[in-house]
């Protein structure tokens, strides 16, 4: 799962499959690199064009130490620090007269380059250098889009234009999340939604979060079950990506491909996720006669926090004495209403509760509690840390109110697919039959799960201790590291604002509206209006903005022709020195 | 050469058609019932009775390829439990009522994984049943073992992963840890008798042992050494049993402390013909002084190759048992089996002594092999070591030392004590077990009798007696 997907030991972690995975997707094409005649093609280039759909002869399978991930090698080897780098030198960005008047830059070549950062890979960097994660943000808002960071080299001396924060859309995706759940609970279960996990709006209960690609991949690769339970929310990361693609090229009025858009995120598997084709405009793009029959990614690219410091040293920049000091000027993101969202920094603090992968979980609870005022929240840890149970339960009735659990790792994870099973009756025979607690028991509500174990912080992308030269008497194992990270990540506090400076737009704060709604520190008509706006004023129905779908990925071993399979399979089998 | 082995005293023909894969055994028989199971390619379970050797049942249906291994839940009362890992990659748990009723009953028991939930209305109250399928890795699964309290069920497989499950409940499986260190095929596990300690023999030429810290399994030692597969790894029983006598109490005495501090061996046999015996160098107590600032919390295993047994087989080793009686049986591609005895070293004999036969088979590819050999032992001494020139009188002569292992700090030493070549014909031996003697004297008294049984790639089970 997702400490794995690194580009240097790929096929490790996960194993070698039994089977080849069928359909090697082909990836949304890659905008067309200008040519310069003058330039010699690197064979490094040509490998980073569409990559073909992969076809595997037998030999292929017998030379493969693992089938399962090749596919998923090629994706990820196309989302680098140096892929970065290449999109920067390929063209001139838009000049940023057109970004700052009123007309766009309709019929402007060029691009436009923004960026994404997750609170996660600001609270690995400032647990690298000592810094609070406020002032990460800032080292990177300075790499990525100051003028001694990525903006002083390069062919054309490119930056990124906008740097936004992922938390932003993760309130979103927390509100949404928690109408989800209350949607789940009033529907009757009378109309069971089909298995495919398409073209469902609600999913069954006990939903389950989908924020994780790891597990989104396994889910999807492995236990097809369970796909009609996951959230069918993007993750803060693809909503960030639509959002951006929609609201900066309708109101720049450029095309979404002419926007590259990078995403810093904890974890490898996010560019798995990138590559997902239900997140490429073709999914909310309305449908013209002219346009372009390319799909265009919600997020471009995916590094993690590690590639962060690769790309610095690649360009020699030395990132830990970038100024750790807000962007000096910032073009102003071309809708204010937007703008003001994304630049909110007040509502950031993260309640240790909440955990260091979003928090999903937690506001559901919160707003169950909101809801409920009366009630009180009980946590159970279950067999290890990564296992906890809530309950909510009124004061007025010993039947809880509102169960709802989270598993993190990868063996909890098998726990919790196990007990989704669909159980049969007569499982066993004789009348022994219902002893089976195996499958079908579960009476959640909502579940958050995430392929690591501790969660977000400890993403396969991050800074392992290892990375970090500690002085010997501050040795520290990889526990109490992440300890020290996720420190950082619930250090986001507001006594960090005094020092930041000219943000005398605290003034109109959106939190100090006039709702009285505040849950979990957000408020739900807040953001509900916000995404209102993004949906009115892009013309673009929210369901489409907000929502993707899952789908099995089929994977050829039993089914017809297995014989063949069954031979291949066999031969594979040879590999690791026979039975 | 004469052979203590009798001639085999009854061979099952498990299957008419030619193996494909290769039947092999459960590692063991259920404690208090005199049965042994086998699986094979042609994807069923054979039970037999030990006592009549005869068919009594045939788990057909469940698994869709290969069966690989089995094994019997111990401390079991009034049941019998059975695991299967097949080349599905699924793990199978099958029950059954225990009954007096060992006559021959062949009865076949259809079990389809997919259509379990149909077509079984007749339910046999005495015949075995499927309980439940464990999913969860992603190729073929190369061993179960299960833990010496029966809670814990470890599985290994291609995917290189190994897991380990804990029953919570009846038919009830939680998955408590996904164990990923090993870099290649993991082919088998086994458990410690006496803690929640696991081993792993793996393609990648490695044992592993894995514990429990605090609420995560880990890696708790790699065991380097096989310079290829390594095929099985086996533990030794609780207590051990050296044979012949040693004059000079202290010597048996500092060797039994220190057995006693070490806890059971582990034994490993690989592809590259060797088979080595691991020892726990026992850790040091940690003072409880005030300069505590020394994490003592490790939960780090300290393993060291004590010795080797003498190389006696041509081709890969495949299995390895330990008897309760604490001699050791090996088996693999040359279709040898080989039996071998614990003694008490004998003083001043070494490469010398006659009746260690120097110039054996055995010793030649011993050094051939050779490798040199570091001394793994602590730096107690070895003095006044005597026996009574016993080792020299084994049956066939073929009493080894173990080349490179003269060391004077070594007490015991390790010496074939039985050998027979061609067991299973020109098929190679894939699996080879110890079996308490059932069928006669009802399999009770001080002295019971050990059987070896063997599983061929000719599709034969054979039981073998050991005369000596």
């Amino acid at each position: 799962m997702s400490a794995i997907l690194s580009a240097d030991d790929l096929n490790d972690f996960i194993s070698p499959g039994v089977a080849c995975i069928k359909p090697v997707e082909t990836l949304p094409k890659q905008a067309p690199e200008e040519i310069n005649a003058y330039e010699v093609t690197t064979e490094d280039k040509i490998h980073r064009e569409n990559a073909p759909p992969a076809q595997i002869s037998l030999t292929d399978c017998l030379a493969c130490s693992g089938c399962v991930t090749s596919a998923e090698a090629v994706l990820v080897s196309l989302q680098s620090h140096s892929e970065v780098l290449h999109a920067l030198d390929s063209q001139p960005s838009i000049a940023l007269s057109y970004l700052a008047n009123n007309h766009g830059a309709q019929g402007q070549d060029g691009k436009l380059f923004v960026a994404s950062v997750s609170p996660q890979v600001r609270a690995s960097l400032a647990a690298t250098y000592g810094v609070s994660e406020t002032r990460a943000g800032w080292m990177i808002d300075q790499l990525l889009g100051g003028p001694e960071g990525l903006a002083s080299g390069g062919k054309h001396g490119n930056g990124f234009t906008w740097i936004v924060d992922t938390n932003a859309m993760r309130e979103a995706n927390l509100v949404l999340g928690a109408e989800e759940v209350a949607e789940s609970m009033s529907r009757d279960t009378q109309s069971a939604p089909s298995d495919d996990g398409a073209s469902i709006t609600t999913p069954k209960k006990p939903i389950l979060s989908s924020a994780c690609p790891g597990w989104i991949c396994y889910a999807e690769k492995t236990h097809p079950h369970v796909l009609p339970h996951l959230s069918r929310l993007k993750s803060p990361q693809a909503l960030t990506g639509t959002l951006l693609k929609t609201v900066l090229s309708q109101r720049l009025n450029i095309r979404p491909d002419q926007i590259w858009h990078v995403s810093l995120m904890p974890c490898f598997d996010k560019k798995l996720e990138a590559s997902r084709e239900e997140l490429t405009d073709i999914y909310w793009r309305p449908s013209s006669p002219n346009s372009p029959t390319q799909t265009v990614r919600d997020v471009d690219c995916v590094i993690t926090a590690r590639e962060l410091i690769m790309l610095a040293d690649t360009r020699g920049i030395d990132f830990p004495n970038l100024p750790r000091r807000p962007l000096s000027s910032q073009i102003p993101f071309p809708d204010s209403t937007i703008s003001a969202f994304l630049s909110t920094k007040k509502h950031r603090p993260q309640a240790s509760e909440a955990g260091t992968s979003g928090g999903y979980l937690h506001h559901i609870l919160q707003t169950q509690l909101f809801l409920h005022p009366d009630s009180t929240l009980t946590s159970t840890r279950g067999r290890n840390a990564d296992v906890v149970e809530y309950t909510i339960t009124s004061s007025t009735s010993p039947t809880p109110i509102f169960k709802a659990a989270r598993y993190y790792g990868f063996r909890n994870i098998q726990n919790l697919v196990r007990k989704l099973k669909p159980v049969k009756k007569s499982r066993l025979p004789g009348g022994r039959g219902q002893a089976s607690k195996a499958g079908g028991g579960m009476d959640y509500t909502y579940v958050e799960v995430m392929a690591c174990p501790g969660g977000c912080t400890n993403g396969g992308g991050q800074i392992k201790v290892d990375d970090v030269a500690l002085k010997p008497e501050t040795a520290m194992n990889q526990k109490e590291w992440l300890n020290r990270v996720d420190e950082a990540y619930y250090s986001m506090t507001e006594s960090e604002g005094e020092d930041e400076e000219g943000d005398s737009k605290m003034a109109d704060d959106p939190l100090d509206n006039e709702a009285g709604d505040l849950v979990n520190r957000i408020s739900p008509s807040y953001v509900k209006g916000i995404l209102d706006h993004w949906a009115s004023s892009t013309g673009i129905d929210l369901q489409k903005l907000v929502t993707t779908s899952y789908r099995k990925v089929e994977s050829d071993i039993g089914r017809v022709g297995g014989a063949e399979n069954e031979r291949v399979a066999e031969l594979a089998g040879k590999l690791g020195g026979g039975w | 050469m004469p052979s203590p082995f009798s001639p085999p005293n009854i061979s099952l023909p498990l299957n008419p058609r030619p193996f494909l894969h290769l039947p092999r055994l459960a590692h063991s028989t259920p404690p208090t019932l005199p049965l042994l199971a086998t699986c094979s390619s042609d994807k069923t379970v054979r039970i037999y009775s030990l006592t009549t050797f005869t068919l009594l049942s045939t788990i057909t249906g469940g698994h869709k390829r290969s069966v690989r291994t089995c094994a019997w839940k111990p401390n079991l009362k009034g049941e019998s439990v059975l695991a299967t890992g097949s080349f599905d990659a699924s793990v199978g748990i099958w029950r059954r009522y225990d009954t007096d009723d060992l006559n021959p009953r062949p009865v076949v028991v259809p079990v389809d994984f997919d259509a379990r939930d149909e077509n079984i209305d007749e339910y046999d109250e005495e015949e075995w049943r499927f309980a439940v399928v464990l999913d969860g890795h992603e190729s073929e699964v190369k061993s179960v073992a299960w833990s010496t309290g029966g809670n814990l069920l470890a599985t290994c497989s291609r995917d290189k992963s190994v897991w380990i499950w804990e029953e919570v409940g009846e038919d009830d499986f939680e998955t408590i840890a996904v164990l990923q260190e090993h870099e290649g095929d993991v082919k088998c596990v086994a458990w410690h008798p006496e803690e929640e300690l696991l081993a792993s023999a793996s393609y990648d030429d490695d044992v592993r042992l894995w514990k429990e810290d605090v609420d995560d399994w880990g890696c708790v030692g790699v065991l380097r050494g096989h310079d290829s597969t390594v095929w099985c790894v086996q533990w030794e029983g609780a207590t051990p049993d050296v044979y012949g006598e040693v004059e000079g109490q202290e010597v048996k005495e500092k060797w039994m402390q220190r057995r006693e501090a070490s806890g059971p061996r582990l034994l490993s046999c690989s592809d590259d013909m060797s088979i080595r015996v691991w020892r726990r160098n026992p850790k040091e107590k940690v003072e409880q002084s005030r300069l505590s600032i020394i994490r003592t919390g490790s939960s780090e295993e300290d393993w060291v190759e004590e010795t080797r047994l003498p190389v006696v087989h041509s081709r890969p080793i495949y299995s390895i048992a330990w008897s309760k009686s604490g001699r050791i049986v090996s088996t693999g591609g040359d279709g040898a089996i080989v039996v071998y005895e614990e003694r008490w070293k004998q003083p001043n004999t070494n490469a010398e002594n006659p009746g260690v036969g120097a110039q054996t088979e055995g010793i030649d590819k011993g050094e051939a092999n050779g490798e040199p050999q570091t001394n793994t032992n602590g730096a107690e001494s070895m003095e006044g070591v005597i026996g009574e020139g016993d080792a020299t009188t084994d049956a066939n002569g073929q009493g080894v030392t173990n080349p490179g292992h003269e060391s004077p700090l070594q007490e015991t030493e390790w010496v074939v004590v039985a050998q027979i070549e061609g067991a299973h014909g020109v098929f190679e031996v894939n699996h080879v077990a110890w079996a308490a003697r059932r069928d006669k004297n009802g399999g009770v008294g001080p002295e019971q009798e050990e059987l070896i049984i063997t599983t061929g790639d000719d599709g034969v089970v054979k039981v073998w007696t050991l005369d000596i």
